[in-house]
C-alpha cells in the first residue's frame, strides 16, 4: 500500500509536468534561471496545510519553511537559515507566520501542560524540547481566566502562538538590521481554518513603523 | 508570462475544476489616518498592512479555492478537520519552485512536510527531529521522501566557495560568508569540497560546473538519507518491526519531473529497498 501511494506521487507528478509543459512551454526552462518569491511562509508541517495549494499559487511564488506548530525559535539554526536566505539572498519583504485550527502540537501542549517537565526545553525527547515554548504558553493560559472550555482555549492558544512567533521574527537581528537599512519588511500572522479551508489574518502584523524598540 | 492564474489553477489542481472567473482586484484598501500627526495604534497599522496588495491577492485566491472545494468536494474540510493520515513525510528544500503538493497534484492531508535550506537532516537539529518524531511515532508514516532539486541555491552557495578554494585545500576550511548559513550548511560545504577535490572532476568549463553541481546535489540527498537512517527515532522504528523506508528523489526544475534516484534505506539496509 505505501509503495503504491508513493509510486502514485511520481505518476501524478509526471502528468502534472506534462500538462504544464504543454500549456506553457517556457515555464520550466524559465524557472531554472532563478526564483523571486515575494513571500516567506512559516507554517506547520501538518499535511492539511500545503501553502501553495490553499492559496492556489504556482511554483516560484512562495518560499517555505514548515515545522511542528509553526514555531520560530530565536536560536534555531534551521529557521534562522531560512529567514537569512529569504531576507538577504532573495530580498523577500513579506513574512507570514501561519497557524491553523486542529493543530496537533498546540492540542498536545494544552493537554499535557501539567504533566510536562518543569523545563520542557531541556527535555531529552526532541518533540518535548521543540514544544517547550508552546507548553509554557499553554501553562500561562491555563492559569488565566476562560481556561475551562478546552476547545475555545486551544483556539486561543493557537492564535496566541502565532502572535508570539510574529514577535520572534520581528525581534531577529536579520529583520532589525534590514529595517535599519531602510527595507520595508512586514511580518504577518494568519490562521488557516481547517474546517472550512479559509485563511484569516489575525491582524497582529509588525512592520518597521509599529515595531517596539528593543 | 502568458499563463493566467486561471489556466494554472486548472493544471496544477487537476482534481478541482475552476468555473468562476478570477478577479485579480484586491479588496478596496481601508487606510487609516495616513498623514495625521497622531500616532496610530498598532491595530490600525496592522489593519492597513493586511490590505497589502501582494498578500490581499493570496487571501482572495484562498477564498476562491475554498469555495471551489466546497462545490466540487462537499464535506472535504469537515472530514479533514477530524484527523490527518498522511502516509508520506516529505523533507525538502524551502525553494519556492518545489511546492511538494502542487508538483505531485496532492490534496491537503496527503503529505506531512518539513522544508528547509538545501533539504538537510542534521542530527543536532531539534526542529527536524521533532518533525520526524511526530511523523513516525504519532502519525505512523511509512515513507520518508528526501527531495533535493536542481539549481539549489544552498548547493550553489557551497559550490561557489568550494570551487574557489586554493590547492591544496586549506585546513581548516575558510567559513562560508554568512555565519548562520555557515553553521547550517557546514556538512554540505564539506561534501562539496570533498567531491571537488576528486581529480577526475574539473570545474573549468560550464558543462563541467553543471555536472559538478548535479553531483553535489545528488550526493547531498544520499548523505541526508544516510543521516536520517542513523537517527534514534528511525532505528527505534526499525527495531519495533515498522516497515519504514527512506527514499531519495530529485526534482528537476528543467522539466518539472521528480526523479527517483534509487537511493533507499530500510529495515533490511539497502538490500531490496525501494519505494
Amino acid at each position: 500500500m505505501p509503495a503504491e501511494l508513493i509510486a502514485r506521487l511520481l505518476d501524478s507528478n509526471a502528468t502534472w509536468a506534462s500538462d504544464v509543459s504543454h500549456a506553457e512551454p517556457t515555464f520550466f526552462p524559465e524557472s531554472t534561471k532563478g526564483q523571486s518569491p515575494k513571500m516567506l511562509w512559516i507554517g506547520c508541517a501538518d499535511s492539511r496545510v500545503p501553502e501553495s495549494v490553499v492559496v492556489a499559487c504556482k511554483p516560484g511564488d512562495i518560499f517555505v519553511h514548515r515545522n511542528i506548530a509553526n514555531q520560530f525559535h530565536p536560536k534555531d539554526d534551521n529557521v534562522l537559515s531560512v529567514l537569512t536566505y529569504a531576507v538577504e539572498a532573495l530580498n523577500i519583504d513579506h513574512i507570514v507566520v501561519v497557524g491553523h485550527t486542529y493543530c496537533g502540537g498546540a492540542t498536545h501542549c494544552w493537554n499535557n501542560a501539567g504533566a510536562a517537565p518543569v523545563s520542557p526545553s531541556l527535555a531529552s525527547d526532541p518533540l518535548t524540547r521543540w514544544l517547550g515554548p508552546l507548553t509554557i504558553l499553554a501553562r500561562q493560559q491555563q492559569s488565566g481566566p476562560d481556561a475551562t472550555d478546552a476547545e475555545k482555549a486551544i483556539r486561543a492558544l493557537i492564535e496566541k502562538n502565532v502572535e508570539l512567533q510574529v514577535l520572534n521574527v520581528a525581534r531577529t537581528s536579520i529583520v532589525r538590521d534590514a529595517w535599519k537599512k531602510g527595507r520595508d519588511i512586514h511580518v504577518y500572522g494568519w490562521v488557516y481554518e481547517l474546517e472550512n479551508g479559509r485563511l484569516r489574518d489575525l491582524e497582529v502584523s509588525i512592520s518597521r513603523e509599529n515595531a517596539l524598540p528593543m | 508570462m502568458a499563463l493566467s492564474i486561471l489556466q494554472f489553477l486548472l493544471l496544477s489542481l487537476c482534481l478541482v475544476t475552476y468555473t468562476q472567473a478570477h478577479s485579480t482586484e484586491s479588496a478596496p484598501p481601508r487606510f487609516g489616518r495616513f498623514g495625521a500627526t497622531v500616532t496610530r495604534s498598532r491595530r490600525e497599522v496592522a489593519a492597513a498592512l493586511t490590505t497589502d496588495p501582494a498578500l490581499a491577492k493570496l487571501l482572495v485566491q484562498n477564498e476562491a479555492w475554498a469555495e471551489n472545494m466546497d462545490e466540487t468536494r462537499p464535506g472535504f474540510f469537515n472530514t479533514s478537520a477530524q484527523s490527518q493520515n498522511p502516509a508520506v513525510l516529505w523533507l525538502g528544500c524551502s525553494d519556492s519552485r518545489v511546492p511538494e503538493s502542487v508538483i505531485t497534484n496532492s490534496l491537503p492531508g496527503d503529505i506531512f512536510v518539513e522544508r528547509n535550506i538545501a533539504n538537510q537532516v542534521l542530527s543536532t537539529d531539534t526542529n527536524i527531529l521533532a518533525v520526524l518524531t511526530y511523523a513516525i511515532e504519532h502519525l505512523n508514516v511509512s515513507r520518508i521522501v528526501i527531495a533535493g532539486h536542481t539549481h539549489c541555491g544552498g548547493v550553489q552557495y557551497c559550490y561557489d566557495q568550494a570551487a574557489s578554494l586554493p590547492t591544496p585545500t586549506p585546513n581548516p576550511l575558510p567559513p562560508l560568508p554568512d555565519p548562520v548559513l555557515n553553521t547550517w550548511l557546514s556538512g554540505l560545504y564539506t561534501l562539496a569540497v570533498r567531491l571537488l577535490n576528486n581529480p577526475s572532476i574539473s570545474t573549468s568549463a560550464p558543462q563541467d560546473a553543471d555536472a559538478a553541481m548535479e553531483l553535489i546535489t545528488v550526493e547531498n540527498v544520499r548523505m541526508q538519507v544516510e543521516s536520517t537512517s542513523e537517527l534514534d527515532v528511525v532505528q527505534k522504528a526499525w527495531n519495533e518491526g515498522k516497515d519504514l523506508r527512506i527514499v531519495g528523489w530529485l526534482h528537476q526544475l528543467e522539466n518539472g519531473r521528480l526523479k527517483d534516484l534509487g537511493i533507499c534505506a530500510g529495515p533490511d539496509g539497502d538490500v531490496g529497498c525501494s519505494l
